[in-house]
C-alpha cells in the first residue's frame, strides 16, 4: 500500500480511538448519544476500543517510517485528533454518533 | 504555583506567543523564501559541481558593506580594499532549497583579535551558475526563522537570552499549569464555547496546552539544548585557555590541521571527493545527498575539505562527516559513531531542526505550535476577562494595558506578518538611490505596521475599561482579512503564478502559501463576525466561579 494512504489510515484510527475514548466518558457519550444507555460493559468495550485503535495507528505510523520518525507523527497525531474530537463534540456532536453505530440513533 | 503561572505567563507570553509563531512559519521557512523571491521558483537541486561552478565563484566573493561596517570596529585602522586571505568556503541546501547558500570567511589582517573573521554571503542558483542579487532577503529563513529564535536582537545575543529565559519559564508554566488544571483526563475534550468567555477561554487554553504537551515540552526543551552554548558560554569566558587548547588537542586528535602552514597550495578536485564521500556513506547502507561542504584554510597546504551528509531520513541530525585534505584529496578522516550522549544530543536538535523528508510530520509540527500560539493567546484573554470588569470598578487600568498588550502580539503580528510579505510584492524591483536595499525596507515595514497595530490596539482598548469587550480585536481581524487576501492577489499581478496555475502544476511552496493565507482570512473573518455578535450581546452579569487554582 502506498506510504500516504497508510498514514492516512493512521490519523483515521488515531481519530476513531480519541473518539471512542471520549464516548466512554458520560458527559460525552450524553452529547452525542443523548439518553441513550451507557452501560459498564460499553464502557469498557469503548475504552478497549480506543486503546487498540491508538495502538494500530502506531503500528501503521511505524511500518511508513523510521521508528524515530513513527513515533513523532503518532504522538503529533494523538494531538490532532484529540483537537478534531473535541472541536466536533462542540460543534455538531452527533457526528461522532457514527463511532458507535451499532447502539443506534442517539435518544434525546 | 499560580501565581508564577499567572505573572511569569503573562509577562513571558508576549515572547512566546512571537516565538510560537515564528516557529510555526519557519516549519515552511524555504516555502516562504520561493513566495517572497519569485526567481527561485523552481524544484529543489542537489549541490552543483563545486570544482566547475562554485570555486570561480569563491573566487569573486568580497564581504559587502554590512559585514565590514560590523568588522570594522574589531579591526585597528581602516580595513584594507580586499580581503585576500580565505579561511573558509562553505555551500549548504537541503532538500527544500532551489537554491544554494554560500558564505566565505577572510582573515582580516589588521584585526585586535587574530581569530576575527569577516565573512561574505551569497546565494546562487545551482542550474546556471547566476548569483541572487544581495538585495533580496529570503524573508522565511532570513527573517522568520531568526524571529523566533533571537526575536532578531542580536547586540550582545539579548534576543537569544530572552527567548530562552522565555522558553525555560515556559517549561515551569507546563509544570504548573498541569498541576493546576488537575482534570487532564476527564476533561481533555473539554470546549464549551457557549459558558461564560472566561469559562470557554479557560477551556482552550487547556485543551490547547494539554493536547499539544509532549510538543510543547520537547520543544521548549530542545530549543535550550540547540543553543546551549550560548546559555553557558564557559568556553569563551572563563574557561577561554583551556576552550582554545582543547581545540588544538583535539586537531591533533582528529589529524584536522588547527592552523594555517603559511605554505600555498592547490586544491585537488573537490567533486571527487564529494564522490568518493558519497561511496563511503552508501557503503554503510546511508546514502544520500551532500548537505553542506566546508573548505577549511583555503588555498593553504594545511587546507581541508569537509563533506557532510543531508539527514533527509532520520529524526537525528547526523551529519556523517568526511574529511580530506584539499591538495590531494587524500582522506584525512571519516567521522566516528556518535558517543550515546552525542547521539542524543543529535536527536534532539534534529526533533527541533526537522531536517527530515516528511510533509505530514511537518504539517503536524505547524498545528503544534499554533495549538502553543492559541494556548497562550487564550491565557492572555483570560486574564483579561478575569480581570476586566473588577479593574473598571476599581478604575484601574491593567486589564486594559494586558488586552492593548494582546492585540498587539496576537493579531498585530499578523497584520505585520502579512504587510511585509505585501511590501515585498508592491516595492520596486531595486530601490532608487539612497534608499536603503529591498530587503531592509521589508523587515523596516514590517515593524513599522506593527507598530501602527500597537497604537491601533492601545486607541481601540479603551472599551477594556469600561469592562467592555475591545474593538480592536475586530478591526484588527478585518485587517487581517483584508491583508491575507490581498497577498495571494498582488503575487497573482506580479509574478503571474495564480492558485489555478500553481495547483495545477504541483508547485506546492507557493500553492501551499497562497492558501494558507486564504484559509487565514476566512477565520479572520468569521472570528470578526463573532466578535461582532458578542459586541452586540448585553454584558453578561452571573460571574461563573472557576477553580480556585486560577488566579
Amino acid at each position: 500500500m502506498p506510504d500516504a494512504l497508510l498514514l492516512l489510515l493512521a490519523l483515521l484510527s488515531c481519530v476513531a480511538g480519541m473518539g471512542w475514548f471520549a464516548l466512554s466518558m458520560d458527559v460525552h457519550w450524553s452529547q452525542v448519544q443523548g439518553k441513550a444507555p451507557h452501560s459498564p460493559a460499553l464502557v469498557k468495550a469503548l475504552r478497549l476500543g480506543g486503546a487498540g485503535a491508538l495502538l494500530l495507528s502506531l503500528v501503521l505510523c511505524l511500518t511508513v517510517d523510521s521508528p524515530s520518525i513513527a513515533v513523532l507523527v503518532w504522538f503529533m497525531a494523538l494531538a490532532g485528533a484529540t483537537l478534531a474530537i473535541a472541536f466536533t463534540l462542540t460543534w455538531r456532536a452527533s457526528i461522532l454518533g457514527m463511532l458507535v453505530f451499532w447502539t443506534g440513533p442517539g435518544a434525546r | 504555583m499560580a501565581w508564577l503561572h499567572t505573572w511569569f505567563g503573562l509577562a513571558l507570553g508576549l515572547v512566546l506567543m512571537v516565538v510560537f509563531f515564528f516557529g510555526s512559519l519557519s516549519v515552511f521557512d524555504r516555502e516562504i523564501d520561493r513566495w517572497a523571491i519569485p526567481d527561485t521558483r523552481f524544484e529543489p537541486q542537489p549541490m552543483p559541481s563545486f570544482d566547475k561552478m562554485l570555486t570561480p565563484i569563491f573566487k569573486e566573493m568580497q564581504p559587502d558593506a554590512a559585514a565590514r561596517a560590523m568588522t570594522a570596529p574589531l579591526a585597528d585602522g581602516p580595513l584594507p580594499a580586499t580581503f585576500d586571505t580565505p579561511r573558509s568556503w562553505g555551500a549548504y541546501t537541503t532538500h527544500r532549497d532551489p537554491v544554494l547558500a554560500l558564505f566565505a570567511s577572510y582573515e582580516v589582517p589588521n584585526a585586535k583579535d587574530h581569530e576575527t573573521a569577516i565573512w561574505a554571503l551569497r546565494t546562487v542558483d545551482p542550474r546556471t551558475g547566476e548569483l541572487l542579487p544581495v538585495d533580496r532577503l529570503k524573508i522565511g529563513s532570513e527573517f522568520f526563522y531568526p524571529l523566533h529564535y533571537s526575536l532578531t536582537l542580536d547586540w550582545k545575543n539579548v534576543g537569544y537570552w530572552i527567548v530562552g529565559f522565555s522558553a525555560l519559564m515556559m517549561l515551569m508554566a507546563l509544570v504548573t499549569g498541569v498541576i493546576m488544571h488537575r482534570k487532564i483526563f476527564r476533561e481533555l475534550f473539554t470546549f464549551r464555547p457557549n459558558k461564560s468567555t472566561q469559562r470557554s477561554m479557560l477551556d482552550l487554553h487547556n485543551l490547547t496546552g494539554v493536547v499539544a504537551l509532549p510538543f510543547h515540552f520537547f520543544f521548549a526543551f530542545t530549543g535550550l539544548v540547540i543553543f546551549a552554548y550560548i546559555y553557558f558560554p564557559i568556553t569563551h569566558t572563563q574557561l577561554t585557555p583551556l576552550h582554545d587548547r582543547h581545540e588544538v588537542l583535539e586537531s591533533k586528535e582528529t589529524g584536522l590541521p588547527h592552523d594555517r602552514a603559511g605554505v600555498a597550495a592547490p586544491i585537488a578536485s573537490v567533486d571527487a571527493m564529494v564522490a568518493e564521500a558519497q561511496r563511503r556513506w552508501a557503503a554503510k547502507g546511508m546514502a544520500g545527498d551532500v548537505g553542506f561542504l566546508n573548505l577549511t584554510h583555503v588555498g593553504d597546504a594545511n587546507g581541508y575539505v569537509s563533506v557532510y551528509r543531508a539527514g533527509t531520513d532520520r529524526v537525528q541530525l547526523a551529519g556523517e562527516g568526511i574529511h580530506f585534505k584539499a591538495a590531494t584529496g587524500e582522506l584525512l578522516r571519516e567521522d566516528p559513531p556518535p558517543t550515546v550522549v552525542a547521539r542524543i544530543n543529535e536527536f534532539l536538535t534534529g526533533l527541533h531542526l526537522q531536517h527530515f523528508k516528511h510533509w505530514l510530520l511537518r504539517w503536524l509540527y505547524v498545528l503544534g505550535g499554533l495549538s502553543g500560539a492559541a494556548c497562550i493567546a487564550t491565557g492572555l484573554f483570560f486574564f483579561v476577562e478575569k480581570r476586566k470588569r473588577q479593574h473598571a470598578r476599581q478604575g484601574v487600568s491593567g486589564a486594559r494595558v494586558v488586552d492593548a498588550l494582546a492585540v498587539t502580539v496576537v493579531t498585530g503580528m499578523l497584520v505585520a506578518t502579512l504587510s511585509m510579505l505585501i511590501a515585498n510584492r508592491l516595492l520596486p524591483d531595486a530601490m532608487p538611490a539612497g534608499w536603503p536595499l529591498r530587503g531592509a525596507m521589508e523587515k523596516y515595514l514590517f515593524w513599522a505596521s506593527w507598530a501602527v497595530a500597537g497604537v491601533h490596539a492601545w486607541w481601540r482598548t479603551a472599551a477594556v475599561a469600561e469592562g467592555r469587550l475591545a474593538p480592536a480585536w475586530r478591526e484588527q481581524c478585518l485587517a487581517i482579512a483584508v491583508l491575507a487576501m490581498t497577498a495571494p492577489v498582488l503575487n497573482w499581478i506580479t509574478t503571474g503564478d495564480h492558485l489555478l496555475h500553481t495547483i495545477g502544476s504541483g508547485y506546492w511552496p507557493v500553492a501551499g502559501a497562497d492558501l494558507f493565507m486564504l484559509a487565514g482570512a476566512a477565520l479572520a473573518v468569521l472570528a470578526a463576525r463573532k466578535l461582532q455578535q458578542r459586541a452586540a450581546r448585553p454584558l453578561a452579569v452571573k460571574n461563573v466561579t472557576l477553580e480556585a487554582g486560577h488566579a
